[in-house]
């Protein structure tokens, strides 16, 4: 697909609907749409077009404009191409048709847009509350220009989220009401029939810090790459490097190449140390304390590297835009390659048992399975998706920094269970290696950051794609007034990837919950967590749905 | 104090401790998985992780508190048998961090429960959580060496002060 085939493609389907198509090289599109057409656009893109559905976003532009901005975006990896597809819906009727029955995985993309702009998605098949806490107010909706960042809205348990109904039969086992999480908090309610899972709830977003409106109306432009940072802190640099790759696009400053190497560089460290950390995670989840010491033990030395190249364990703090802050020095190049020689070393030996252990394959084998059918509609991403045969993996398909020069094979399993998506990680982590050997090798000598004089005008977007340790990180910028963004989306992988969670557990064993979970990476780190379900699942403290409510709503 | 005696008492030989994220990043977190891992091995001092606050001695706070998880975790504080410890580990537990007076953040985990001890950074090194703990239980000391840094332009201006300006707590 190129861009004129699906601009070609569109106007076939929706003829003047389509109001604007404007590509922006051969990797980017974007299209204003009428938002009456908004589901047979998403249609077409996704099911005919064979589109992968990346996240909506929403924007109040009432003060300039007089309408929100609906905002879908799509690619198509093949083709190292990005849709965006905008849509203004009027403020005095701020609703726009449901995507989610077409396409699964929008699920939670809207229900936060009706959380957090009051934008109605009409016709979602499940319009509870996701984003906001529990006692937060209906009709006040954070991200519009009209609430300051500061507010905080009386408590009122109105709009509270309840329970989906439990199936027949069923009993529930709480893993939460609260639960010490982390880059996703979770609370889940699992269905069970005896010991088989049949269903699920979620509530989630414990930690929701509100980092977006805080881009959008109290940082500037180089404070946010180090808020980014603390997105997430495994793969916080993955954000800061999307983060200020989006501002880039968006201005057209162009970033010394020597800078798209040493982010390369940190990229991969990243993936490193949490494709290690996950590994150990996961060995402790299954009660496999061995392979947690192990890895963990292997882990150091790369996190002391980062802080010799950094001055940080992590949150590097090396992204600013235009480029990085601080040059990789040759005389450091020698203890890189120590660390990574002796890494690689502990690595193969650990790659070459597992296949053979009997208590990871037993435990891993043929639990989550999720096929590459529901691995499509459910949009999901990284190891997610290359365990059950999906080739998407963004430094091939949508090359950024200095992939495009270097060689990255994808490693992609087709087992679609947690063993597969294990072998992925454990098989990536050397190819990893190998990139920043590369990187070494090919660096260009020069500057470090480009120098930007001029100021940012208003109304341009850029949007970037990153693959992090657990699939596609993507930022979408819209540079506004004041030296701040208009409004700045991010979308973590772990965001889509939760919500296959409820397909992954369903048909398993309750004592395979944990390592579903923990098999999608889903930012979590956490051992005491991990105990704690253990712990409550095997107890089976069984509530019932009243009880439920109540504890979570105290 | 009662508390401190207590602590220097009764907890210094096996302190377990239940970890709570009240809305963390992760960074905070990991590094307190770390200080259990080999290179740092928390249990030669008898700390351990628990896996119900009915088990533990004192709760380790991670992450701003948020709005959400600010009930959960007054929840998990009272289920922690007396007397009782509670760590702020990390910046945003400390103080709120950088989004502390965010629409959705309370602040930092004082907001919320009485906080003993706290150890800032983003994220504050193994090293730094276990010397923390370590200080507090009197298992170590604490020694604070006072200097005074002056940025003027883009230059640091980094002076050492007399000894006798130096803040170091009495250990009993």
């Amino acid at each position: 697909m190129t861009a004129e085939q699906v601009t070609q493609g569109l106007r076939e389907r929706i003829g003047d609907a389509l109001l604007e198509s404007e590509p922006r090289g051969d990797r980017r599109v974007y299209m204003t749409i009428d938002p009456a057409e908004v589901v047979a656009a998403a249609d077409e893109l996704f099911n005919k077009m064979g589109g992968r559905y990346v996240i909506t976003a929403a924007t109040d532009r009432r003060e300039k404009h007089g309408s929100f901005l609906v905002t879908h975006f799509f690619s198509f990896d093949d083709d190292d191409l990005y849709v965006i597809l905008h849509a203004n819906v009027p403020e005095d009727d701020p609703r726009i048709a449901s995507i989610t029955p077409t396409i699964p995985g929008a699920g939670w993309a809207e229900r936060e847009m009706q959380d957090l702009l009051g934008v109605e998605a009409v016709g979602h098949p499940d319009p509870r509350r996701l984003v906001l806490p529990d006692d937060w107010p209906t009709g006040v909706f954070p991200l519009r220009t009209d609430f300051s960042s500061q507010d905080k809205p009386e408590a009122s348990m109105e709009g509270a989220p309840q329970m989906t109904a439990i199936p027949e039969g069923a009993v529930v086992v709480p893993i939460g009401p609260y639960f010490p999480t982390q880059h996703e908090p979770e609370s889940f309610a699992v269905f069970v029939d005896g010991e088989v899972v049949v269903g699920s709830d979620y509530r989630g977003f414990y930690n929701h810090r509100g980092i977006e409106k805080l881009g959008s109306s109290d940082l500037t432009y180089n404070q946010i790459p180090f808020i980014a940072e603390r997105i997430c802190g495994i793969c916080g640099f993955v954000h800061s490097c999307a983060y200020c790759m989006a501002v880039e696009e968006a201005a057209g400053i162009e970033v010394p190449r020597r800078a798209d190497y040493i982010r390369t560089i940190f990229l991969e460290l990243e993936r490193l140390h949490s494709h290690m950390l996950w590994t150990g995670v996961a060995g402790h989840i299954i009660g496999y304390d061995t392979l947690f010491m192990q890895t963990w033990r292997m882990r150091e030395p790369l996190m002391w590297l980062a802080e010799q190249l950094s001055g940080n364990r992590k949150t590097y703090g090396m992204n600013i835009v235009g480029g990085v802050r601080r040059d990789v020095d040759k005389k450091d190049f020698p203890k890189i390659e120590k660390v990574l020689a002796d890494i690689e070393r502990e690595w193969t030996a650990l790659q070459e048992a597992v296949p053979g252990d009997r208590t990871l394959t037993a435990r891993l084998g043929n639990v989550g399975v999720i096929t590459p059918e529901e691995v499509r509609e459910l949009c999901s991403l990284g190891p997610v998706a290359r365990g059950s045969g999906d080739t998407v993996d963004i430094r091939v398909d949508h090359p950024y920094a200095a992939y495009d020069e270097l060689e990255v094979s994808k490693c992609v399993e087709d087992g679609c269970d947690t063993l597969a998506r294990t072998f992925v990680r454990l098989r990536e982590t050397p190819v990893a290696i190998s990139i920043i050997r590369q990187c070494l090798e090919q660096m260009p000598e020069g500057e470090i950051r480009a120098e930007i004089t001029e100021e940012i005008p208003p109304g341009l977007q850029g949007i970037a794609a990153v693959e992090a340790p657990r699939g596609e990180s993507f930022h979408w910028v819209l540079t506004g007034e004041e030296n701040r963004p208009e409004r700045w989306r991010v979308r973590a992988p772990t965001y889509s990837n939760l919500q296959a969670v409820s397909t992954m557990i369903n048909g398993d064993v309750l004592a395979d919950v944990p390592i579903d979970i923990g098999s999608l990476d889903p930012c979590y780190s956490c051992t005491d967590r991990m105990t704690v379900i253990d712990r409550r699942s095997g107890q089976m403290r069984v509530m019932t749905r009243e009880e439920m409510r109540n504890s979570r709503n105290r | 104090m009662i508390r401190d005696w207590l602590i220097k008492k009764i907890l210094p030989r096996a302190l377990w401790i239940y970890h709570v994220n009240c809305g963390a990043c992760n960074g905070c977190d990991i590094e307190v998985l770390d200080t259990l891992t080999p290179y740092y091995d928390a249990e030669r001092f008898g700390i351990r992780l628990v896996g119900s606050p009915r088990h533990a001695d004192a709760l380790v706070l991670c992450g701003p508190m948020t709005r959400q998880t600010a009930p959960a975790v007054r929840r998990a504080y009272e289920a922690v048998p007396d007397p009782k410890v509670v760590f702020a580990i990390g910046s945003c537990a400390t103080g709120g961090g950088m989004w502390h007076d965010t629409y959705n953040v309370l602040g930092g985990a004082d907001q919320v429960l009485p906080v003993d001890f706290y150890v800032p950074g983003c994220p504050p090194r193994p090293e730094a959580i276990l010397h923390g703990v370590a200080t507090a239980l009197g298992l170590t000391t604490k020694e604070v060496k006072a200097m005074r840094a002056i940025q003027e332009g883009s230059d640091v201006e980094i002076e050492d002060l007399p000894e006798e300006q130096w803040l170091v707590q009495e250990q009993d």
